[in-house]
């Protein structure tokens, strides 16, 4: 399955998370979504919300795959 | 969203940029969120229990707030802030300074002002994208048909039975709360499906035996926190959050801090929602 991507770099906490959770709430379970961050706060914040949230989380580089619950 | 509603939420949006002096563009209606909701809304987007669905349903929602006083104020605020699409406040009186240490919607140069006016201009620059509509105007049952909720913040047990009795028979959510002194009260109603204020409460206090606002004292932080309390109940019904205070009522105490949770059921024959 083809994952979705967003772009969240030009954006700074909250919306970094804010966008990916919206971004998230719209994909059914198991669907994937490419997370492009910049490094620093997004790429910490980011992934550690997505996995409190519950999701699969995984970085490769500044890209956060998440797939949802 | 209504071409009227838009016209004058574009209307709001213009009348807000002249008066601080920023050019702004109405967002277009959108079936989602903007951006520009995304960004007013981040904090409780970022919320677990919160969600886009949530956030539509507050601006989906019309909400009426009896009273602009130490209670409305917050209220008032913190839906508007929230998002709630609709907003009507009902309130007779005008400003007057000894209103200000606790209703702080209103400022100094307000006295004078009508508060249901006084609290809709605030709550237009707090919030351009939303329609606020003041009325002027002693509360009436009709007022209750068009709302998906009614948050009371009247200060005379008279006028809360009064709302309590529209709300059962319009079939309309309600918040229910009170303040004098150090304490209050706060409950949430689905009238017909949860015990109303008349099944916790079935008669008012004997004349004399309760002060009025204006009779007793009360501390304008307290009233910030039922007003807050009253708030959070709104949102939660609103967007359908668990936990509200339904067949419960919450009586705080500020003296020494005490939150006291009663549970309440309908009461048969109740003659308020007992025919619902």
């Amino acid at each position: 399955m083809a994952a979705h991507h967003l772009d969240v770099t030009d954006v700074t906490c909250p919306l970094t998370w804010v966008r990916t959770k919206l971004a998230l709430e719209r994909l059914a379970p198991g669907q994937q979504l490419d997370v492009r961050c910049r490094e620093g706060e997004a790429l910490e914040n980011v992934p550690r919300s997505a996995a409190e949230a519950g999701h699969d989380v995984a970085v490769e580089g500044t890209l956060v795959r998440i797939v949802r619950r | 969203m209504s071409d009227d509603r838009r016209a004058f939420l574009r209307g709001l949006v213009r009348s807000a940029a002249g008066q601080a002096g920023a050019p702004q563009e109405a967002q277009p209606a959108a079936a989602g969120l903007s951006d520009a909701d995304v960004e007013r809304y981040a904090r409780q987007l970022v919320l677990p229990e919160w969600s886009e669905a949530a956030q539509l349903a507050l601006r989906e929602a019309t909400v009426l707030v009896v009273g602009a006083g130490a209670l409305g104020s917050p209220v008032a605020a913190y839906l508007a802030g929230a998002g709630v699409g609709r907003l009507g406040i009902v309130d007779a009186d005008d400003v007057e300074v000894s209103n200000l240490h606790r209703q702080t919607l209103h400022f100094t140069p307000d006295l004078g002002v009508p508060k249901a006016q006084s609290a809709a201009a605030k709550l237009r620059f707090l919030n351009p994208e939303i329609v606020v509509e003041p009325y002027q105007a002693r509360f009436a049952p009709a007022m209750v048909e068009d709302a998906d909720l009614v948050v009371d913040c009247s200060d005379s047990f008279a006028t809360r039975y009064e709302v309590n009795a529209a709300c059962c028979a319009a079939r309309v959510a309600l918040v229910e709360g009170g303040v004098t002194g150090l304490a209050g009260l706060v409950m949430a109603i689905r009238p017909g499906d949860t015990a109303c204020y008349r099944c916790a409460f079935p008669e008012p206090p004997p004349p004399g035996a309760a002060p009025s606002c204006a009779e007793g004292g009360v501390l304008g932080p307290a009233a910030g926190v039922i007003g807050s309390l009253q708030g959070l109940e709104a949102i939660r019904l609103l967007a359908g959050l668990d936990g509200a205070l339904l067949d419960a009522f919450l009586h705080v105490d500020l003296h020494d801090h005490a939150f006291l949770r009663v549970a309440v059921t309908r009461r048969p024959g109740c003659r308020d929602c007992g025919a619902i």
